[in-house]
């Protein structure tokens, strides 16, 4: 720290200087000096018959250089929100260029794995029911799988409707089986062990599993057997004349 | 105080002092950010490849 001694400290008698004038004395070294005068920078006769060199460069030599300079044209023009705004800015848009890029990193996966449009094409099965006359089994193949479809005569209906569901192992009504009561779309595996039940057999005039005997009425119900579920109802849309299963 | 300072310290109190307004901005700017870039670069391959996209020759092979 450079403290200016013409402004700042204790006056005492200078001897030392010609003539004798006031000296002054502070704690901290002056910038031309310690111990200094306010005046020997500028008596230099005195000074240099005390011995003290003459300083020529020495900037308290110039008038008020020792006051502050004006620093305003290199500082910032902020306020303390600047640097920080700028700095959080900079982490908000790391964060947000993340977040984009970790969201497309998982899409591009999951989209991947997931079925691509041929494959979902192909997931669909349509049916003509105009082909199928009443009374008659329909079988189509699905996914891999086989699907009943049973064209049922009104008696079949009613047969259906008629059963106590309460007595049933897997109380189901037919209404919430069958879209239309007159066509009954199943998937044709037994809920045993997943054989193919025979069609117009067994003795609830539905279908019947040779597997191991678990007999199903004309609403698809298990009646009989080893099998815990009625056969499963596929996913399907019936148009007019048009079945779509998938 | 100049424009800037103002954008600045409105910026600050308004978006980063609390965490949450932070954190819930960052994944709005994220969406919008990523609905832009999609955008727009999908804008930019689809000029490159003018003529030579299905939708530019669908009326060749579908009635």
């Amino acid at each position: 720290m450079v403290v200016d001694c013409a402004t700042s400290g204790v006056l005492r008698a200078h001897t030392a200087c010609f003539p004798p004038h006031r000296r002054i004395t502070y704690p901290l070294p002056c910038i031309h000096g310690w111990p200094c005068c306010s005046w020997c920078f500028r008596l230099t006769a005195a000074a240099a018959q005390v011995g003290q060199q003459q300083r020529f460069s020495a900037t308290s030599a110039n008038s008020n250089s020792t006051d502050i300079p004006d620093f305003s044209e290199y500082r910032k023009d902020s306020t303390p929100d600047t640097s920080r705004a700028f700095a959080y800015m900079m982490v908000g848009t790391t964060g947000v260029l993340s977040a984009v890029a970790a969201k497309s990193t998982v899409h591009d996966f999951l989209s991947n794995m997931s079925a691509s449009a041929d494959v979902l094409a192909l997931a669909k099965v349509e049916v003509d029911l105009s082909a199928i006359p009443e009374g008659k089994n329909v079988v189509v193949k699905w996914r891999g799988k086989p699907i009943f479809i049973r064209h049922r005569t009104a008696a079949e209906i009613a047969e259906a409707n008629a059963v106590n569901i309460s007595e049933l192992r897997d109380p189901q009504l037919d209404s919430a089986r069958a879209q239309q009561p007159e066509w009954l779309v199943m998937l044709g595996i037994c809920t045993h062990l997943g054989c193919v039940p025979i069609g117009d057999a067994g003795d609830y005039g539905g279908w019947f599993c040779p597997c191991h005997g678990s007999h199903y009425d004309i609403s698809g119900r298990i009646r009989k057997g080893p099998a815990p579920l009625n056969l499963e109802i596929p996913e399907h849309v019936i148009d007019g004349d048009k079945l779509v299963i998938g | 105080m100049s424009a800037l300072n103002r954008f600045n310290s409105l910026a600050f109190n308004g978006l980063f002092r609390r965490n949450s307004v932070f954190l819930a901005g960052i994944f709005a700017s994220a969406f919008v950010v990523e609905i832009a870039f999609d955008g727009v670069s999908d804008r930019i391959w689809r000029n490159i490849n003018k003529g030579r996209t299905w939708d530019d020759i669908k009326d060749r092979y579908t009635a």
